[in-house]
């Protein structure tokens, strides 16, 4: 403890650093041979299965955890559908919102080109699949098809929208324009709402990293909607969507046999599953696609594991590397993983209603009616009076 | 050590006799319960989000937690302080104030009771608390809720068990004056007592009593603000002196409600003479400074979060500073100190009970106004910018449904003094003042109700 460490490289090095090693509950050797074949998966000269082949078994008894990847990784690049649905109505609001873009339009030219961290580097040995999602805000315009489409998918309650798309002025963006911000949940690889759950309902899959929520088990003490910065929680209200809506057709248990997806019952917590019926069906179409992405008009959403280099998001995060790409309230420490890629909203953005409104779409919208307070408006007093 | 007269019979009068207007109050708590039950079995048949003003944080600009978890915050600090006040008396051996120490300790675990029953009402459900208690090892070290859990059962037991032992005695002199039908439960009170058991039960007491007034403050002063300062999605949730500042408010109020309710036994059993003026007096001192401190941790509050506060926090700050609420809760504390310090300086012109009763009440609500302040407030505002402005400002007012069932909470503590009531002494009795009580030849259980 002493004297400083050698520096890296010298003779000595190897002698300190296998002390350190020595000085822990841990096989030395074991864990120089891991360290050595680590570096050798990032060099490319093995690979991760061969890796896990020598080593599973091993780390397992060691550690007491199973690093393997417990499937082959999901779906090579699926074709997505990426023609608008043919239902006349949203063609119709397609088209609406694509020359409210136009108008604001201004944007296509200037990219700022600050390339945040946005995509993991490369050759990391972290082989666990993380699903997330890379959404293009610079080519959203806001016809709000996919939050329409996940009402449709999931038959998700009135005012609930598991994809919400702000569409937002900043101003201190430069000149007055509109942009558009889409916030799924973002199924955060450190996720707040899982750490204050106290059943244990809401929980982070570890084989795909998806954030779910046991509506078996989920009491609605709405701890995890309190400690979620994004605010992508819905208690379930028992009021499903008339007028979009259908029935939730998907299958409620996931692969671990958890209730887990569609809408929640009433009183029990919701929130965006990345579609997990899909996820888990044995329909191979199904598997690696969400319905908000399939309904996306302009390709804005990137379903995929954010862990494979060759993945649809970090295909297209690579082929827009020139754009700004960010984590939404990176700063708060959740590890969200949805990248964005586009202008960051700043502090002064201010929302904006745009000619495609919920409204339109017969979903009504909490950001202009407080469905929260809904029914006969609470007068002033009243609290008062209560009192 | 001295000054207490305390007399016996009429301790245990209550036990004996029954007034009228005892039974047209206990009608009216019962009507307000079944008031009570008829709002709760309709939360749980529409469910919490269709009945209450709780909404979804986010897009809806709601608030997810309301009045209940509100309330929550209040009764366990009405717990806290209830508890901390009959242990100080033990403790320091303060004797005049004995016979306020069970009235404070019944508060205490009704208290308990009612802070529980606020979580089962906020969660909608009332079978779902099972998850969290099947779930409670493993979620123990993370969630606070599941520590909610904890804190609240670790208080109950020690209330209960101090409650119970400090009742051994007393109850196997007494027995052949309590009320026949409730044998069963004295039985199981006195349980193998043996009179050489009371000084170790003393000494027991003692201990327990010193281990109970050092976790109020790390309790009431501690882990429950600390639990919300470890949701940090929330602005105003935390700051240095929120411990401090919740543990003060926290006796405030309990010390409110054992005033009142140490007015309501004096007249109600006719105990002016052994619960003195004196007493009273005391007590409206302390109660003032608390209030003071209340105000000052108020204004430190203001101070911090308004001059120099990060953007989110200072927004907050603004915000609350624009509430009807917040300046109901200043003035119900302005007005509180200033008539408390009239009674103490003036006590000619300014002290009498009624009006003491109405400063504490105003004080009890002023600070059950803060603490559903404190929660709402925080989660009203969406906390980081970008999100700060997409979002809503949430709005939050509780629907007639939170109002029956947080009051009924009131009413059901107040249902369970008047039953207490019939079953021990709210008193304690020490070993002289038994004495006069041994059976004699004419009392050989002719009594009855």
């Amino acid at each position: 403890m002493a004297d400083l460490p050698p520096k890296k490289g010298d003779p000595e090095w190897e002698e300190w650093a296998e002390d350190i090693l020595d000085s822990t509950e841990f096989d030395t050797e074991l864990g120089k041979q891991i360290s050595k074949d680590a570096l050798r998966i990032a060099e490319g000269e093995l690979s991760k299965a061969e890796f896990h082949e020598r080593y599973g078994d091993e780390v397992k008894a060691e550690f007491g955890v199973d690093e393997r990847p417990t499937k082959p990784d999901p779906e090579p690049d699926n074709t997505m559908p990426r023609v608008p649905g043919d239902r006349n109505q949203t063609r119709r609001n397609v088209l609406k919102a694509m020359g409210g873009a136009a108008a604001a339009v201004g944007l296509a030219g200037c990219v700022s080109a600050s390339a945040d961290d946005g995509s993991e580097s490369d050759g990391n040995p972290d082989s666990d699949t993380q699903i997330g999602m890379a959404i293009d805000t610079e080519r959203c315009i806001a016809c709000l098809q996919c939050s329409e489409a996940c009402k449709e998918e999931n038959n998700t309650d009135i005012g609930v929208h598991w994809p919400y798309v702000f569409r937002y002025e900043d101003e201190h963006a430069g000149d007055t324009r509109e942009d558009f911000l889409t916030r799924h949940c973002q199924h955060c690889s450190e996720p707040s709402c899982t750490y204050v759950c106290p059943t244990q309902a809401r929980y982070r899959r570890t084989e795909d990293g998806i954030v779910l929520t046991d509506y078996d088990t989920c009491v609605g003490c709405k701890y995890c909607q309190v400690a979620c910065p994004y605010g992508v929680n819905y208690l379930g209200k028992d009021e499903p969507n008339e007028v979009v809506g259908s029935e939730f057709e998907g299958d409620r248990v996931g692969r671990d046999g958890r209730t887990v997806g569609g809408n929640p019952p009433k009183g029990v917590m919701g929130k965006c599953t990345y579609c997990v019926h899909r996820q888990d069906s044995d329909d191979p179409e199904l598997q690696g696609t969400t319905a908000c992405e399939q309904a996306c008009p302009v390709d804005v959403i990137h379903f995929g594991d954010m862990n494979d280099r060759d993945s649809d998001p970090r295909e297209h995060l690579r082929e827009k590397e020139g754009s700004n790409q960010y984590r939404l309230l990176d700063e708060v420490g959740n590890e969200p993983n949805i990248v964005y890629i586009g202008k960051r909203p700043s502090k002064d953005a201010e929302p904006v209603q745009g000619p495609v409104s919920y409204e339109e779409l017969n979903m009504r919208d909490g950001n202009y009616d407080y469905v929260g307070a809904q029914d006969e408006a609470p007068a002033d007093g009243e609290e008062g009076d209560a009192a | 050590m001295s000054g207490v007269e305390i007399d016996p019979e009429r301790v245990l009068k209550p036990l004996q006799n029954t007034s009228r207007e005892y039974y047209i109050l206990l009608g009216l708590f019962t009507l307000a319960l079944l008031l009570f039950l008829e709002a709760w079995v309709h939360q749980i048949t529409y469910g919490v989000g269709a009945v209450t003003g709780i909404g979804d944080w986010g897009i809806s600009g709601g608030v997810p937690w309301g009045l209940y978890i509100g309330g929550f915050v209040w009764w366990i600090g009405v717990a806290h302080g209830g508890i901390a006040i009959s242990a100080a008396v033990r403790v320091i051996n303060l004797d005049k104030y004995r016979p306020i120490a069970r009235i404070a300790e019944v508060l205490t675990v009704l208290a308990l009771a009612m802070a529980a029953l606020n979580i089962v009402l906020s969660m909608g459900r009332p079978d779902r608390i099972f998850n969290t208690i099947v779930q409670w090892p493993f979620t123990v070290h993370h969630s606070p809720l599941a520590w909610d859990i904890a804190v609240i059962s670790l208080y109950l037991v020690l209330t209960l068990t101090y409650m119970t032992l400090s009742l051994r005695s007393e109850i196997s002199a007494v027995r052949h004056r309590l009320p026949k039908w409730l044998a069963p439960l004295y039985a199981l009170i006195t349980l193998g007592y043996n009179p050489d058991e009371d000084e170790k039960i003393d000494q027991i007491l003692w201990w327990l009593a010193v281990a109970i007034l050092a976790l109020v403050p790390l309790l009431s002063g501690g882990v429950v603000p600390w639990l919300f300062s470890l949701i940090a999605a929330q602005p105003g949730w935390y700051g240095a002196a929120a411990g401090a500042a919740m543990l003060t408010e926290s006796i405030t109020s309990a010390l409110a409600l054992v005033l009142i309710m140490t007015v309501v036994f004096r007249q109600a059993y006719g105990w002016q003479d052994m619960i003195e003026d004196d007493i009273l007096r005391d007590l409206t001192i302390v109660l003032a400074f608390l209030a003071l401190g209340t105000i000052w941790f108020t204004m430190h509050d203001v101070l911090t979060g308004y001059y120099i506060a990060p953007v989110n926090i200072g927004a907050l700050t603004a915000g609350m500073l624009e509430l009807n609420f917040f300046w109901i809760a200043i003035g119900g504390l302005v007005l509180s100190v200033v008539l408390l310090f009239g009674m103490i300086g003036w006590p000619k012109w300014f002290f009498n009970t009624p009006l003491l009763v109405g400063v504490s009440a105003l004080l009890a609500i002023t600070i059950l106004n803060k603490k559903v302040m404190f929660v709402v407030e925080g989660l009203m505002y969406p906390t980081q910018p970008p999100l700060t402005n997409l979002y809503p400002t949430g709005v939050y007012s509780p629907t007639l449904v939170e109002w029956i069932l947080f009051l009924g909470t009131i009413m059901l503590a107040g249902f369970g003094f008047l039953v207490i009531t019939k079953v021990i002494p709210m008193i304690e009795l020490e070993k002289e003042e038994r004495e006069l009580l041994k059976p004699t030849a004419e009392t050989d259980g002719t009594e009855g109700e």
